[in-house]
């Protein structure tokens, strides 16, 4: 008997569908297990770094790609983050996981703080509001000495230490150990976005996201929403911050470099906004990227320009954009059969 | 309080003001006519003040031709950036201007310092050490020059915007797209028109202050942001507005940075724009605002 039509178009889409659960099986064990086989402590200060850059290009991604706003705030959160958890492990004498918190939370607090004003005006006052919370940041790191200790920052941050009841105490100094604590924090907030993205608020999101006024007139607070991604990118963002010192042991206005906006910005655009696989796909690899690529930082920047240009004329939806068309494109040649 | 330092602070803020004011414009000019925020407009100053070192230090011209060329490259760059990329933005497609722009700054800036290297540059030209005495108050010829072409060029944009049909058209454009576009205006040309504009103002600005301060590929950066500030302190794509506002945050930073640290200096823009967005979100001179 030959097979019906159904069966034939089925039998390519099982096959993709399956080999497509081997491949995420497979890359789930070997990010699980890569401190077990990784070749050397670089390979894995590399991998904790991709983590981390998960975690906060997953947060721009919550409010450029999901909210629709273009902020320029995030590295401000992360370096908040990282100096409220460091002066809390250092001048308050908290526990490491209790700073870390406490950076998460200063974040969120200074999000609501610099948010609500400039989610008042205009998508032109929000960008620019953003970003001079970072550059202010910058300056206090700099000149607030008694704070921050300027640009010398502040050296000699405890060591995350985990003690778990039978097994003994993990250290934090040992980038096997820290890398499980970063796999940790990328997993919960890669899983909080997704549950807010998956449910009705990530709808309400992607509608003021496609038409702002359409969504208002059916009665969506829109800046309210707007204002709890950007928190909830804050928190995230700061908790980041706050973990990522603990393995720097350091933190020194450098945290709040340019480069690391002008990255995380590559890799939500490139990735494609809206799309948080896809982004996530490409923090993972624009983190790898300049390990690789070891040529001088001025004519790799030239390149990510050139990358941010051509992206911004050819692919204005990012890789993630550009795969979802073709999705959309086969389902409609299928459904025309 | 001794009345000469307070008058000098005053005029060192209104010097300082009139540069600003002529980044702002800029910045203005371009976003109201395109709505795009450029952010590569601190290294389009940049290039200003680079054009008048190679001119000036490097081939050993003077002073005026140092300006006029950087303002006429820095003007062609203008056009050569819109014809060939700006230009292919929609309407509304405000995050890709953005997003845009600022790679286009990092090429020229990173590129910058691939071909000339980070280090600060100082241009030297006729008119250096040479002071002024104002009654009693001092200012350097350099700076009173800077001063002079500001005056000039912004004396000159006004005369533009209100007596030529080119100005007009632009500021028909700032407000009312729709309506502009029905009466038969073409927005290729006038955003063309406003983006040379635009970036020539940013390269005379950068032309003027190079004499002043060094010149090196990260000049802009600052600068531009305490523009950004200025542009909401005075009200988004409101050009007088963006005038009026340099000259309050420059006089400002100078009296914070006479009485205060210099750290305080560097903060008053940004706080002077966080106060304007609490008490007036739409800026001292914005149009109607969505609240």
């Amino acid at each position: 008997m030959s097979p019906t039509a159904s069966e034939v178009l089925d039998m390519p889409g099982l096959r993709t569908r399956a080999l497509r659960r081997a491949l995420l099986a497979l890359a789930a064990a070997a990010i699980l297990t890569l401190p077990f086989w990784a070749p050397g402590d670089y390979f894995l200060k590399v991998a904790i770094l991709a983590l981390t850059f998960a975690v906060l290009s997953t947060s721009l991604n919550l409010v450029f790609g999901f909210a629709g706003l273009l902020s320029f705030a995030q590295v401000g959160f992360w370096g908040m983050g990282a100096y409220a958890s460091a002066l809390c492990a250092v001048d308050l004498d908290l526990s490491p996981w209790l700073s870390i918190a406490a950076g998460g939370l200063a974040s969120a607090l200074a999000a609501v703080v610099i948010g609500a004003p400039a989610l008042r005006v205009s998508r032109a006052s929000f960008v620019i509001v953003t970003l001079s919370f970072t550059l202010v940041l910058a300056l206090v790191s700099r000149s607030w000495l008694e704070l921050t200790r300027g640009p010398l920052g502040i050296p000699g941050l405890p060591s995350l230490d985990l003690s778990l009841p039978g097994i003994g105490t993990l250290s934090g100094q040992d980038p096997s150990v820290f890398y499980f604590f970063a796999l940790g924090l990328a997993a919960f907030a890669v899983g909080l976005v997704w549950r807010l993205t998956a449910c009705p608020m990530g709808r309400v999101l992607l509608a003021i996201n496609q038409n702002e006024p359409l969504a208002r007139s059916q009665g969506i607070d829109a800046t309210r929403y707007q204002l709890f991604a950007f928190v909830v990118s804050g928190l995230l963002t700061g908790m980041a911050g706050g973990l990522y010192v603990f393995h720097l042991t350091i933190v020194d206005p450098t945290i709040f470099d340019t480069y690391y906006t002008e990255m995380l910005l590559i890799i939500v655009i490139l990735g494609g906004p809206g799309n948080l696989w896809a982004v996530l796909a490409a923090s993972l690899l624009f983190t790898a990227i300049p390990e690789l690529l070891r040529v001088g930082s001025e004519y790799r920047l030239v390149l990510f320009g050139a990358v941010l240009v051509a992206s911004a004329l050819a692919f204005p939806r990012g890789l993630g954009g550009w795969l979802e068309q073709r999705r959309f494109d086969r389902w409609r040649r299928e459904s025309r059969r | 309080m001794d009345t000469g330092f307070l008058l000098q602070l005053a005029l060192n803020g209104i010097v300082i003001g009139l540069i600003y004011a002529l980044i702002a414009v800029g910045l203005s000019l371009i976003f109201g006519v395109l709505e795009i925020v450029n952010f590569a407009h601190g290294q389009l100053f940049m290039l200003g003040a680079f054009a008048m070192l190679l001119i000036v230090s490097g081939l050993g011209l003077g002073y005026v031709v140092g300006v006029v060329g950087a303002v006429l490259l820095t003007g062609v760059l203008g056009f050569v950036l819109y014809q060939t990329l700006l230009r292919h933005l929609g309407q509304g497609e405000f995050e890709r201007g953005i997003i845009l722009t600022l790679g286009i700054g990092m090429v020229l800036q990173n590129g910058t310092i691939a071909l000339l290297g980070a280090s600060p540059n100082v241009v030297d030209t006729e008119f250096a050490f040479v002071t002024l005495d104002l009654a009693g108050l001092h200012l350097d010829l350099q700076r009173a020059i800077a001063v002079g072409l500001s005056i000039a060029a912004l004396a000159g944009l006004y005369l533009l915007l209100h007596h030529t049909r080119m100005g007009k058209a632009m500021r028909a454009f700032a407000q009312n797209r729709e309506a502009a576009l029905m009466v038969g205006m073409r927005p290729t040309r006038i955003a063309g028109q406003a983006v040379v504009l635009g970036v020539a103002f940013a390269g005379l600005a950068g032309a003027a202050l190079a004499p002043v301060f060094t010149v090196h590929p990260v000049m802009g950066i600052p600068i531009l942001f305490k523009s950004f500030a200025i542009v909401i302190v005075g009200g988004l794509g409101h050009i007088p507005g963006a005038v009026v506002a340099a000259l309050l945050i420059g006089t400002l930073e100078s009296f914070v940075g006479g009485f205060s640290s210099l750290s305080m200096q560097d903060g008053v823009a940004f706080l002077a724009m966080i106060a304007i967005l609490w008490l007036r979100p739409s800026g001292l001179f914005g149009k109607g605002v969505r609240v």
